[in-house]
């Protein structure tokens, strides 16, 4: 009895314990955008498109280029 | 799924607005609209720390909440657009932003307020790709390119660095790592070697 009293008095402590969305989530009412990689240059290839974009990321990183980064 | 972020990393930063210039040329932003700006803390003060500041592409973006137009969408990187041609020029956005990335050009006889510019992340906007209507409207289209944003690929100090969160942060962690912190950061040590610490050395604290 004591156990359920508990579990009940936790539940209800901890009920406002987790985000509440503080907005409704609303759709996007403007006009639809293709996707990057729809073009010419990728041609839907969004695998393509995305290892493109990581090396230029790994470009960002001398420490990767000079190789002098601690192991 | 990539989720596109900026990081600047405040040590590095030498406050040469490299990413402001390179934004704006790149986008031909009109005058007045500044989609990027770095900021200094304690200017002049040593110690003082600069940081460049655009639109961060919120994860839970509070100008796409206030927006009365929802006219804000959220690309499948993560990058925040929005659509030109549905804002109203309200303001809000600017006022919910905590960047305060949100810009209105000054438009017509009596400074009307025109409509939201803000950083795209190079990713141009809800127009054809590399469309003159897109490059008009939004600037230029490099994410469409296979380019990252060209602020931070302008970055001499590569203070700022953009990319999916998780490369990024893999990069800026490495960093971290390697240099270190307090006196071994861009410090004696690194700069004449020896012991890790100017105190250990001079007998005082820098």
């Amino acid at each position: 009895m004591k156990k359920i009293a508990l579990t009940v008095a936790a539940a209800l402590v901890l009920a406002a314990c987790h985000e509440v969305p503080q907005d409704a989530a609303k759709p996007y009412a403007g006009k639809e955008d293709v996707q990057p990689y729809a073009g010419d240059l990728f041609k839907g290839d969004k695998q393509k498109f995305e290892t493109a974009l990581a090396e230029r990321a790994s470009h960002e990183d001398e420490y990767n280029r000079t190789g002098d980064a601690k192991k | 799924m990539a989720r596109m972020k900026f990081i600047c990393d405040a040590e590095r930063c030498i406050e040469c607005n490299s990413c402001a210039t390179a934004c704006k040329n790149e986008h031909e932003v009109p005058w007045g609209v500044n989609r990027r700006r770095v900021v200094t803390l304690n200017d002049g003060v040593p110690g003082e720390r600069s940081i460049s500041v655009a639109c961060m592409h919120c994860t839970d973006a509070p100008c796409m909440a206030v927006c009365p137009v929802d006219c804000f969408y959220r690309t499948e990187d993560d990058i925040v657009l929005h659509d030109k041609d549905l804002c109203i020029g309200c303001g809000y956005c600017y006022y919910a932003c905590p960047f305060g990335a949100p810009q209105f050009p000054q438009a017509g006889a009596f400074g009307l307020r025109g409509k939201m510019d803000k950083c795209t992340y190079c990713a141009g906007g809800p127009e054809e790709n590399f469309s003159v209507e897109e490059f008009r409207k939004y600037g230029r289209n490099r994410i469409a390119e296979g380019k990252l944003p060209l602020c931070a690929e302008m970055c001499s100090t590569k203070a700022l660095i953009a990319g999916d969160s998780a490369v990024i942060a893999k990069i800026y962690k490495t960093r971290v790592v390697t240099r270190g912190k307090g006196e071994q950061l861009w410090g004696w040590a690194t700069a004449y070697g020896g012991s890790d610490k100017v105190s250990d050395n001079l007998g005082t604290s820098a």
